[in-house]
């Protein structure tokens, strides 16, 4: 099996069999692109923590590029988990009210 | 000339009631819809600076008739200095944003009126609705009539998508307000607390109790606050998490509706995230959030952008991408950078509106907006796709449009405050943003027509036609004089760097 059809077996895997849609070359090629751009852009974000340390941008880079190989692909799952389903729309909502006001609360009061 | 100021939150409340109870006389709609739609734009450029006073008067300390006979209690302390009325503050950034709103709006029911077989009362009534609540969010000085209007631009919005008559629109609007009405009265609650603290809700008040210690700035109340607004703030705007919710709700209303209804989330995003910056820059947190919020916004925005088949949503998330090239501008905190970031939200309003208007024309011809069965729309119309062609260059940055010049600014803000990192992100994501873009384009536009596609208008109306060409001209001339929009944004950007407004 070569590298794209692993692709696509992965991608399929993870759609799982509640979503009938066609696996194209077009949509298994802008799955790829969201993935490195996803990718690449979070380790590049992830240089900034330079400014708190080096050395926690050193480790903190290397965990989530370890962590990112093991897991991918991330992009299906990423799609899967924001869909309009309104369960998983609350959710998000109320784990980011708790991480906004947490962050705010203890984040300032301890700066 | 002060006048004028109510006026342009007036004359579009005026215009959306009338339109309401004219409903079904098609003509009568047209005409008054056209006519004060064009007002829209022409009030703010005719309109002097100034402030204007509702239900109450102008500050003691400008008012010595008044002041005179009050005892020293009063003229004597803070009391002297503070606003006693709702205040809406008209200077340059207001004005170039309510021409823009003014402008996209009058294109959006120009487009509307023709692309509809009878115009719908109720229709107009939303978008002018909407138009004067986020007039009134950009001019307030006031934050709980700032919450109200608020509130009026999230109604109007479910009720664009709720008269759309698209599949599935009702669920989406439901869902809409289901999460409004958890973000919205948490917002609401940030208010309260700084009115507790405070005793204020005027802005300039507010600014002024926190930094002449009348009250004390690190109050865990106010970070509280602050917390509740940047969590309304995330909901007005369509920010990550309500980042799915927005480009749904941008799929299931009509184009010009969508086009609409993006401008609203641009100049909600710019209104509230100037408002933390006004009240809590001096908690450094909060720039940091703007930027991990707006960075959050890019990547989920862009790359969940690039794997859609729908047009809408794909714009839809296009649109919640480009939302975080705005907040990259406000959070990097310099004068250029939050300069740079008001334009792009000048520029993203337009490009964005001119995208969804220009793939509109395939859905109103063909009703479909699933990628997958279009195709050869090019031979049909050259002269539309060449227009879309060069919305979707503007969206990605291409000289000598818009956003090349807003996009640009960013990148050297950015590596002028240190973060060379956010330059990068930023042209990786422009890139990606041109590759979606391209699919959808071949996708509808270039690859052979399907077999079973079928046509059902088979003529695009002129007047959406002329709408295209008018925002092409926009970016051309922001892309080519771009001085003429930042030397209005400049002195908003430098007083929000110094804390002087």
């Amino acid at each position: 099996m070569n590298l794209y059809d692993l692709i696509v077996k992965k991608i399929k895997d993870i759609q799982g069999a509640g979503d009938d849609s066609a696996i194209t070359n077009m949509s298994t090629s802008s799955m790829l692109t969201a993935e490195i751009t996803l990718i690449s852009s979070i380790l590049v974000a992830l240089i900034m923590l330079r400014m708190v340390s080096k050395i926690l941008m050193i480790v903190a880079v290397l965990v989530v590029l370890l962590a990112v190989l093991v897991a991918m692909p991330l992009m299906p799952r990423f799609k899967k988990e924001q869909n309009d389903s309104m369960d998983s729309m609350l959710f998000y909502v109320m784990l980011a009210l708790a991480i906004v006001i947490t962050l705010f609360y203890w984040g300032n009061l301890n700066v | 000339m002060n006048l004028l100021i109510p006026l342009m939150v007036i004359v579009p409340i005026l215009c959306a009631l009338f339109l309401n109870l004219l409903h079904k006389k098609d003509r009568t709609i047209k005409t008054i819809a056209i006519i004060l739609a064009l007002i829209l734009p022409a009030l703010p450029i005719l309109a002097n600076y100034g402030l204007h006073y509702f239900g109450g008067y102008a500050p003691l300390i400008e008012n010595p008739t008044l002041s005179s006979n009050l005892p020293s209690l009063i003229t004597g302390t803070a009391l002297n200095t503070f606003h006693p009325a709702i205040t809406y503050s008209f200077q340059g950034a207001q004005k170039i944003f309510i021409f823009i709103l003014g402008l996209v709006g009058l294109l959006v029911v120009f487009t509307s009126l023709y692309e509809t077989r009878r115009p719908s009362g109720v229709y107009g009534y939303m978008m002018f609705m909407g138009i004067a609540a986020l007039t009134a969010i950009l001019l307030t000085d006031d934050i709980f009539n700032l919450y109200v209007f608020f509130e009026i631009a999230a109604l109007a919005t479910v009720g664009i998508v709720l008269v759309s008559n698209v599949k599935g629109n009702y669920e989406t609007a439901l869902k809409y307000m289901i999460l409004g009405s958890i973000a919205a009265p948490l917002l609401l609650l940030g208010i309260a607390l700084l009115l507790g603290v405070t005793g204020n809700v005027n802005i300039t008040d507010i600014i002024y109790s926190l930094k002449n210690g009348l009250v004390n700035p690190q109050n865990p109340v106010l970070l509280m606050a602050c917390g509740l607004i940047v969590f309304g703030w995330l909901y007005g705007s369509g920010l990550p998490p309500f980042h799915t919710i927005k480009s749904a709700i941008y799929s299931k209303a009509l184009p010009s509706g969508a086009a609409l209804i993006q401008a609203f989330s641009v100049f909600t995003f710019i209104a509230l995230g100037i408002i933390i910056l006004r009240i809590f820059s001096y908690l450094p947190f909060s720039q940091w959030v703007i930027l991990g919020v707006s960075l959050l916004a890019m990547i989920l925005g862009i790359t969940m952008a690039i794997v859609q088949t729908d047009i809408k949503r794909m714009i839809g998330y296009l649109a919640v991408g480009e939302l975080g090239y705005i907040g990259i501008g406000l959070g990097l905190g310099t004068a250029f950078g939050i300069t740079a970031g008001l334009f792009q939200a000048v520029n993203e309003a337009i490009i964005t509106a001119f995208l969804f208007i220009g793939f509109g024309t395939v859905l109103y011809q063909t009703r479909i907006s699933d990628t997958r069965k279009l195709g050869g729309m090019m031979a049909r119309n050259p002269l539309v796709a060449l227009l879309v062609l060069l919305a979707g260059f503007a969206m990605a940055g291409v000289p000598p449009l818009n956003a090349f010049q807003s996009k640009l600014m960013l990148i050297q803000a950015s590596i002028n405050a240190g973060f060379p990192e956010l330059g990068v992100i930023m042209i990786l994501l422009s890139i990606v943003t041109f590759m979606t873009f391209m699919k959808a384009f071949h996708a509808v536009f270039l690859r052979p027509k399907p077999a079973d596609l079928e046509l059902k208008n088979e003529n695009i109306p002129k007047a959406t036609i002329v709408a295209l060409v008018v925002f092409l001209v926009v970016c051309l001339v922001f892309g080519l004089f771009p001085q003429v929009i930042t030397s209005y944004l400049q002195p908003l950007a430098t007083s929000l760097t110094g804390g002087i407004v």
